[in-house]
């Protein structure tokens, strides 16, 4: 289709194409071009050849074809009168090169964040929209991996001469305690004793009487000698935690076991599982990918929560509410036999955590994107307990309108997740308590982060827009020079997502963007904005594969996306990615970490590693 | 003669009129029989006869064996008197009253400010012969009405807009020209749209007018030549606009040449047309247009013309598509959306998919205006769609430009294309709308032979 004066300007290097005949004479003028977004889908069907075809920006200063052509001619030297050198010589090489190119300019620039990620979004009018999947990621300075211990020579390269830098200022503390769990009791008391936990079974029994819509709630314990267990879809995982004393959530003392951790399973009377888009139901050795934030680590024991409820209760709010609360009695009786029976000389490691300020760095904020569409799409925030129900409220009671916490609020278990879309890209609890983004962000040493806003994911367009536009005025307020905005899921809530890099995006705030996309979540919607993101895809296939958190945010995600957002707030261009989602995008970009700075980014496993589940063979690999 | 149908609607916009005449009521050929309620012209009977019924829609008159040559004479009065009188609508297809447009109602400050009479002779429709053929019969009383015209409109000058094709009449009219400095002609390519009533402005007047503009927006009227010819009629003979010049053509027995008829009473039949032009041919046919293959509709036997119909094409019988899928592309010039998916359906194809062309802008009233009529605004992205939706066949009704770009990209990406106008096009011998090999602008010099490279017919 024929362009604008203002897309040919967008354009002015990219390929001229004759959108139509044109008769010679003819002084080529917009109206004359094709639109260069539809190129990569003509060239890949034979239908476009672009060799040797002058850019727009060379043709569009009064230059005449010399001779008649059809449509879908690229405007070549031999067919005008004249053209214009191109614009500053050295022209950029072809973006499917960038990363090899890139690996050489990195070290020469010494810390400067260099290039990689993703872009290639076009909207057109309401229905014209062309797909694209964002991967990649930049290079440039890499974030210490733990506690800020190795990087700092890098780190302080990379900071542009910050006009003041102050010393890093911590804003407050918090301790968690650990106490080791390695068996658990099924009994007729709830307890703790040694590194034993009892619990008490008719807990359950009552959870479930006191919520209408379940049925029937029980508990068993899943240990690490026999994972071949069949489980329900899990629809989460949650840590178990209290504070101590009167410590506020994000304050003071939180004592949490280690080697065991909830999981709430659930189905419906009919056998129903309360999920929507997949389910993570089979054997959990085949399930579980093990080690993600989300998820359980290997070695770990289980208590599975299993709740029946009414039928078509699952997919109405009432009925994963009705669930979460009800295990949350059995829990709440831990966590006060936690408050009674431990003893500070139980603790086995101790962990003080810091919110810590960076004055004179990039500010940046965090906002993650929490599904808020109602049914299980649904979270409990700032629970008084950490992952918790009683004192909190739900995201979509709030009208999911953004809500600001701190780092150590997250890691404290502020969110309590229902969320529950695709197995393998939900956030569930226990994500948020081990959150790699705030973790990398407030443990490096170029960044100054200022804090963490959660958006809830509405179910219609107009609410999508409306929390959108309120966030993009937070944002603002907040004064900060580069953002990134998280979602989980795909599809649906990739319309505010989008909308919400928008809104940060136009008010001149350089903005990364993580999502799972790869070949089946490519987003739907798109704008100028979203020309910096990390694809969260782990599976081979760039599928929601029904793996238990396979697909989420991980720790190679986030330093991924604080390069690249450092990379952006310097300045540097994001190159366009290849097409069709590919694998090598991330490979060549965490390659080009490593070469620049002489580390190692250990990547985390996939489904692959795992033994193969019927449902897979036969539904994916 | 079969029974007369004489429409309450004769053209396509407008209010239907009210009969002034009932059941049973003897009318002469010319009398007054309906009379306008809002925007219309009056219907006068155009046979002589008894009023056989009066419906919601339509007087029906079986005519009296003895038909004479004259008609009942309207009354004098003003150019413009008798021009409303003769209840004159435009005679290229939409049938906008005359006097409407060359009259704004005020005495004292015409329509045009020194402005245009732009006369359509591009006989825009293919296929179509009546227009020029009157042309060529007596060039000189075009030449009169557009003097009328003008007088009337308040123009300064008349621009007749003519193919360049037609070499002898336009011998004929230069001729005339050398004496009539107010007057000039205008010559087209012969290319799909030109006869486009903002085309015809452009190519006149090199202004390039919105699609919610109308040519006084230019300071100009468009009438179709002829509309001009009935204007005459009415002011020199004090004639009504009773008789149609018609072009019958297609599968008729004998070939597929034109047949020109001049001045067929409104309100005869199809049936009674095609019979005239010999019947249909034996080989059998796929529908009947009225009006041209382009913007025309599909009609039903016992349909009666109107003042503003312009032919009856017969077209080649329909392929079986066996349900195969297919693509609409719907612009401004060809069929809407309905008539489209009319064709899919006489195809035997499935509709899978809907595309407009991006400068097919909807109007208010639902119709749809090319932003730039016959020139091009890419196709590529639409045959992309067509494609994903997993089309075999597309149908298109785009111009000569726009169908040219469809076939730059459509067949490669393995879309059969297939025009609305094929299987009419076929019928009367004409290129098929597939690719574009003439200039889209000619010389004005009409000894200057321009770049002109026949189109490939396709069958």
């Amino acid at each position: 289709m024929s362009i604008t004066a203002e897309t040919a300007k967008q354009h002015a290097n990219d390929p001229a194409v004759l959108c139509c005949r044109a008769e010679a004479g003819t002084e080529l003028t917009p109206a004359n071009f094709e639109d260069p977004a539809i190129f990569p889908d003509l060239v890949d069907s034979g239908l476009l050849t672009l060799d040797g075809a002058l850019t727009i920006g060379q043709v569009l200063n009064g230059s005449k074809l010399t001779k008649t052509v059809d449509s879908l001619t690229p405007v070549t030297a031999d067919i005008v009168d004249k053209y214009d050198e191109a614009a500053g010589g050295a022209e950029e090489a072809p973006a499917a090169e960038a990363p090899a190119e890139a690996a050489v300019a990195a070290p020469a620039a010494v810390a400067a964040p260099v290039a990689g990620g993703v872009i290639n979004l076009h909207i057109g009018e309401g229905k014209d929209i062309n797909i694209q999947i964002p991967a990649g990621i930049g290079g440039g300075a890499v974030a210490a991996p733990v506690a800020g211990a190795a990087a700092p020579a890098a780190a302080g390269a990379a900071a542009p001469a910050a006009a003041e830098e102050g010393e890093a200022v911590v804003v407050r503390e918090m301790t968690r305690k650990h106490y080791k769990i390695d068996k658990v009791v099924l009994g007729d008391e709830t307890k703790i004793e040694g590194t034993t936990l009892y619990i008490r079974k008719a807990a359950a029994t009552e959870g479930a009487e006191a919520q209408k819509l379940v049925h029937s709630l029980e508990l068993d314990v899943i240990t690490p000698d026999n994972y071949h267990v069949y489980s329900e879809t899990v629809m989460d995982i949650q840590p178990i935690a209290t504070k101590e004393g009167d410590d506020e959530l994000g304050e003071g003392v939180t004592r949490v076991l280690d080697g065991v951790v909830m999981m709430v399973t659930g189905i419906t009377e009919e056998g129903v599982q309360v999920g929507e888009f997949g389910s993570s139901e089979g054997y959990i050795d085949e399930n579980m990918m093990w080690g993600r934030p989300g998820a359980v680590d290997k070695g770990e024991i289980m208590i599975r929560a299993h709740a029946v409820i009414d039928n078509k209760k699952n997919m109405e709010r009432p009925g994963p509410i009705a669930i979460h609360t009800a295990v949350d009695h059995v829990t709440q009786e831990i966590r006060n036999a936690m408050k009674k029976d431990l003893t500070d000389d139980q603790v086995v490691d101790t962990q003080t955590m810091k919110q810590v300020r960076r004055p004179g760095k990039k500010k940046i904020v965090i906002v993650k994107e929490i599904m808020g569409q109602g049914a299980m799409h649904d979270n409990f925030l700032f629970p008084t307990e950490p992952v918790g129900v009683l004192g909190a409220k739900p995201n979509v009671d709030l009208g999911n309108v953004p809500v600001a916490a701190n780092p150590l609020e997250v890691m404290d278990g502020c969110i309590h997740a229902l969320t529950c879309i695709g197995p393998a890209s939900k956030e569930m609890s226990r994500h948020y308590w081990r959150e790699p983004l705030v973790y990398e962000a407030i443990h490096d040493d170029d960044v100054d982060l200022v804090g963490v806003i959660f958006v809830g994911s509405p179910q219609a367009n107009t609410d999508k827009f409306y929390v959108s536009r309120r966030l993009g005025q937070m944002v603002e307020s907040m004064n900060v020079d580069g953002a990134f905005v998280t979602t989980e899921g795909f599809g649906n809530n990739h319309v505010d997502f989008t909308s919400h890099i928008e809104q940060i995006g136009k008010r001149g705030v350089p903005v990364v963007g993580f999502s799972f996309c790869a070949v089946q979540g490519a987003l739907v919607t798109g704008n100028k904005y979203c020309d910096a993101m990390v694809d969260n895809n782990k599976s081979m296939s760039g599928i929601e594969n029904e793996v238990l958190a396979c697909n989420t945010l991980c720790h190679e995600d986030a330093i991924r996306g604080l390069a690249m957002l450092k990379a952006k707030m310097a300045g540097e261009s994001i190159k366009a990615p290849e097409r069709q989602y590919t694998h090598s995008v991330k490979e060549n970009n965490v390659e080009l970490i490593e070469k620049a700075y002489g580390t190692k980014m250990e990547l985390v496993d996939n489904e692959q590693a795992l033994p193969m589940s019927e449902k897979r063979k036969a539904k994916y690999d | 003669m079969e029974n007369i149908q004489m429409l309450l609607k004769q053209g396509a916009v407008g209010k239907p009129c009210e009969a002034i005449v009932k059941k049973g009521d003897k009318v002469k050929r010319g009398q007054l029989i309906a009379t306008p309620t809002g925007l219309g012209a009056n219907v006068h009977s155009s046979v002589s006869g008894e009023v056989v019924d009066v419906t919601e829609d339509r007087i029906i008159i079986k005519p009296a064996a003895k038909q004479p040559k004259t008609f009942e004479k309207i009354k004098k009065g003003s150019n413009l008197e008798m021009i409303k009188e003769a209840g004159i609508i435009g005679q290229g297809g939409a049938g906008f009253p005359t006097y409407i447009k060359i009259y704004n109602g005020k005495d004292d400050k015409p329509v045009l400010d020194h402005g245009y009479i732009l006369v359509n002779a591009s006989e825009c429709e293919p296929g179509l012969a009546h227009n020029i053929a009157q042309i060529d019969e007596d060039p000189a009383a075009l030449l009169r009405g557009i003097h009328y015209l003008m007088e009337i409109a308040g123009a300064d000058k008349g621009i007749i807009a003519i193919k360049k094709k037609h070499r002898e009449t336009i011998e004929k009219l230069d001729a005339l020209l050398k004496d009539d400095a107010a007057i000039e002609r205008h010559l087209l390519p012969d290319i799909y749209p030109m006869g486009e009533e903002r085309a015809v402005v452009r190519e006149c007047l090199g202004i390039e007018l919105e699609p919610d503009k109308l040519p006084s927006a230019a300071n100009a009227v468009v009438i179709n030549s002829e509309t001009v010819y009935s204007c005459v009629k009415a002011i020199e003979d004090q004639k009504p606009l009773i008789d149609k010049n018609i072009t019958v053509r297609g599968m008729i027995k004998g070939g597929s040449d034109a047949h020109v008829f001049m001045d067929v009473p409104v309100g005869r039949s199809v049936e009674a047309l095609i019979n005239e032009a010999g019947g249909f041919d034996e080989r059998g046919y796929g529908e009947i247009i009225m009006g041209g293959s382009f913007t025309g509709k599909a009609c039903e036997l016992g349909d009666p013309i109107t003042k503003a119909t312009g032919a009856i094409l017969v077209t080649r019988e329909f392929r079986d598509l066996h349900g195969a899928k297919v693509g609409i592309l719907v612009c401004a010039c060809g069929g809407n959306l309905e008539r489209m998916q009319d064709l899919v359906k006489k195809y035997n194809g499935t509709e899978a998919c809907v595309c407009y062309c991006k400068q097919a802008q909807e109007m208010p009233n639902g119709t749809r205006k090319c932003e730039r009529p016959g020139n091009c605004p890419g196709q590529v992205k639409n045959n992309l769609d067509f494609k994903k939706a997993g089309c075999e066949y597309i149908i298109i009704g785009n111009c000569s430009d726009c169908s040219n770009t469809v076939m730059a990209s459509g067949p490669k990406m393995g879309l059969k294309v297939i025009h609305m106008t094929d299987l009419a096009m076929m019928a009367v011998g004409h290129p098929l709308y597939r690719t574009l090999r003439v200039s889209k602008h000619v010389s004005q010099d009409l000894n200057v032979v321009d770049n002109v490279e026949d189109n490939e017919t396709v069958e």
